[in-house]
């Protein structure tokens, strides 16, 4: 893939559309007020049909899963090699990828709160839960009719979440669990109806030792506090809180794929792939909108009466934006040429992307600000909310330091 | 019923500033310039689309045609139409030069009488010629009843007949046109309740203004047909009745602000100064 193709086009162009009707005019009281974004994410996915094409995806799994694999049904056209069925598949993912872009020019932490619900949440989901599970949760998941949440970092554990993990399951001696602990920074914690809680399996054994498990739980569960949202210093879009266990008691239904076999630590990977390879498109939507505001700027902002485009300082900033932006729009272009062939990036290489996007995103901010000068600070002016949004993209999934590390240990391995 | 939307793309309205006249002052210049739907024609697909359809259980009831005459390009605003829902296009290829109120009231003629629609629901005018004359002139030809400027369209007597709220300068003028005719629309048609059509319950309220395109809609877009035609293969006169001697911008504005204090003085310079009346 080197260029969007027309259908791409049309939907960004269509999306576009919705975001400037509906999200932009509500941008100060999404991003400088309270304003929760699920009733803005309900609308899009309702008004675009994202929900009725992510639910026939999620059945046409499902029905995959009971037949236990084996032959596609023959109207299935992601589950097959044929030409075609690349194509569906890539154009699945774009499908996901072209409205985070178009968000991301406005909000990105609308972004962030779909993505933890829809991307996360689900995605946990269906890696690790039985299909029963599945099919309990995730199809209301999908059309964000219940929002999700995904709890793994602690007050002590961060970077290093399994191993600082304090979060506990207890057997109850019933079949079910008792499970205790905190979690913060958690993206939609204040109104999640589902959240995905991993903790560690404490068997009497040392920290160190023990397994770590995943459950779901349900909003309003007793001894589940869900806080307030969090002061941030961006995408205040999204919602993000702290969760609080104390003594929650849960069936085994609870416990995701029903077994304590499945070690979560075992298909983590995955998961962090998927979460930090969602990071470039959202980087697109940052730089290409960071760019296009300074390209206007820079042909209208008149000083020592001329156009500060005319400037060679100014003219330097542009085109190191614009090598970004190309650079950022190539990784995306190769994650929805990998879904089509039906490869998974390597964590390694979802570092690597990772990593490049985050920090070139909060350059080009950066960059977008100076260009503006004061009218860059001011928050009247949206490259200021944008560079603080950027942030973060350098912290979450992952910060700079691990994606580095990541990649190095992989180099080193053999 | 079957219905017939021809639809203009023209600049975006939003950079209308942008538009060029050349050098010679012969053409307007597009370079650069992004396209779009005319917006009362895309009002007239939206129109067109809740006219055949039971919303609530997303069924459709007619055939709903969009056509445009234009270069190869002209394509892409007939998908995004197809996109919204429209089940075929017909693309007329022509220059601009060609083109003018009575030709393409012509060349839509002879496509009446090839598809036969039950009716042509159209923009009331274009946003960058805004001649406001291909409808009235297309009903001249066809000889069929015509109401320009629908606010409102409901459908009586079995699909037969229509009933249509004008806008007008004193207020609402209420027709009722016999089909098959030609209706213009105007911007209110695509308020929540602007088209009855008997099958779509009535207290159904419909978002304001044109749908967006579903996802969906946009990939099924590609696999709807499109039929070439050729206006010299219309078997219709090609010449043009107006000709454009001549484009020039108004000249630039010089931003001088003068502050009257009585309306005779504001009479005075206008009289004198600006000779403006």
């Amino acid at each position: 893939m080197i260029e969007w193709s027309e259908e791409h086009k049309a939907i960004a162009q269509a999306v576009r559309r919705f975001v400037e009707d509906e999200i932009k005019p509500r941008r100060q009281e999404l991003e400088f007020g309270d304003t929760p974004p699920y009733e803005l994410l309900r609308k899009m996915i309702r008004t675009f049909g994202m929900g009725e094409l992510q639910l026939a995806r999620f059945a046409a799994q499902i029905e995959r899963e009971k037949r236990g694999g084996g032959e596609p049904a023959a109207k299935d056209p992601e589950a097959s090699d044929s030409p075609e069925s690349w194509r569906a598949r890539a154009d699945a993912v774009a499908m996901q990828i072209i409205p985070t872009i178009e968000i991301c020019r406005y909000c990105p932490g609308m972004v962030t709160a779909m993505g933890v619900s829809i991307g996360l949440t689900v995605g946990t989901i269906m890696t690790r839960g039985t299909t029963a599970q599945k099919e309990r949760f995730v199809p209301a998941l999908l059309t964000m009719e219940k929002i999700g949440a995904w709890a793994i970092t602690e007050p002590g554990s961060g970077s290093d979440a399994f191993g600082s993990m304090q979060a506990t399951a207890k057997r109850d001696g019933a079949g079910g669990y008792v499970l205790q602990g905190s979690k913060t920074f958690i993206t939609n914690g204040p109104y999640a109806d589902t959240i995905v809680f991993i903790c560690k399996l404490d068997e009497g054994n040392a920290a160190k030792e023990r397994k770590v498990l995943s459950f779901i739980l349900d909003k309003g569960t007793p001894g589940l506090t869900q806080s307030k949202p969090l002061r941030k210093m961006g995408q205040h879009s999204s919602p993000t809180g702290e969760l609080f266990l104390e003594d929650v008691r849960v069936g085994k239904d609870r416990l995701l794929g029903e077994t304590e076999e499945r070690e979560y630590r075992a298909g983590a990977k995955e998961t962090f792939s998927s979460e930090r390879t969602g990071v470039a498109a959202m980087a697109l939507g940052i730089v290409e909108q960071c760019l296009s505001l300074s390209i206007d700027y820079a042909k209208n902002r008149v000083q020592f009466g001329r156009p500060i485009g005319e400037f060679q300082l100014i003219q330097q900033k542009l085109a190191l934006m614009e090598v970004a932006r190309m650079n950022i729009q190539n990784i995306v272009f190769r994650q929805i040429e990998l879904a089509g062939h039906g490869r998974r990036t390597t964590l390694a290489e979802a570092s690597a992307g990772k990593l490049y996007c985050a920090r070139a995103a909060m350059e080009v901010a950066l960059e977008a600000v100076q260009l503006f000068g004061g009218n860059g600070y001011m928050a009247e002016f949206h490259v200021e909310q944008l560079c603080r949004d950027a942030k973060v993209l350098q912290i979450y999934a992952g910060t700079d330091e691990i994606q580095t590390l990541q990649i190095a240990r992989d180099l080193l391995k053999a | 019923m079957k219905i017939l939307v021809p639809v203009k793309r023209v600049c975006d309205p939003d950079n209308a500033n942008k538009v060029k006249v050349s050098a010679d002052g012969a053409t307007v210049t597009s370079d650069g310039l992004e396209w779009k739907p005319n917006p009362f024609d895309e009002y007239a697909v939206e129109a067109a689309l809740r006219l055949n359809e039971n919303a609530p259980k997303n069924e459709k009831l007619g055939e709903t045609l969009v056509c445009s005459l234009g270069p190869a390009e002209v394509a892409q605003t007939l998908r995004q139409a197809l996109a919204m829902g429209a089940d075929r296009g017909i693309l007329i290829d022509a220059t601009d030069g060609q083109l003018d109120t009575t030709v393409v009231a012509r060349a839509l003629k002879a496509l009446v009488d090839k598809e036969k629609p039950d009716l042509v629901l159209m923009g009331k005018q274009t946003v960058d010629g805004d001649s406001n004359a291909v409808g009235q002139t297309l009903a001249e030809m066809l000889g069929w009843p015509m109401a320009t400027f629908a606010m409102t369209v409901s459908t009586n007597d079995g699909g037969k007949t229509l009933t249509v709220g004008r806008e007008v300068d004193t207020g609402v003028l209420t027709l009722k046109v016999t089909l098959p005719a030609v209706v213009t629309v105007d911007l209110r048609i695509v308020a929540p309740a602007g088209i009855k059509n008997g099958a779509t319950p009535a207290d159904h309220k419909y978002n304001e203004g044109a749908r967006y395109a579903s996802l969906k809609g946009i990939m099924q877009a590609k696999k709807k047909a499109i039929d070439q035609l050729k206006l010299s293969e219309l078997g219709i006169d090609t010449a043009t009745s107006s000709a454009y001697p001549k484009f020039e911008l108004p000249p630039a504005r010089t931003g001088n602000c003068v502050f009257v204090e009585t309306v005779d003085d504001l009479l005075g310079k206008l009289r004198t100064q600006a000779k403006a009346i």
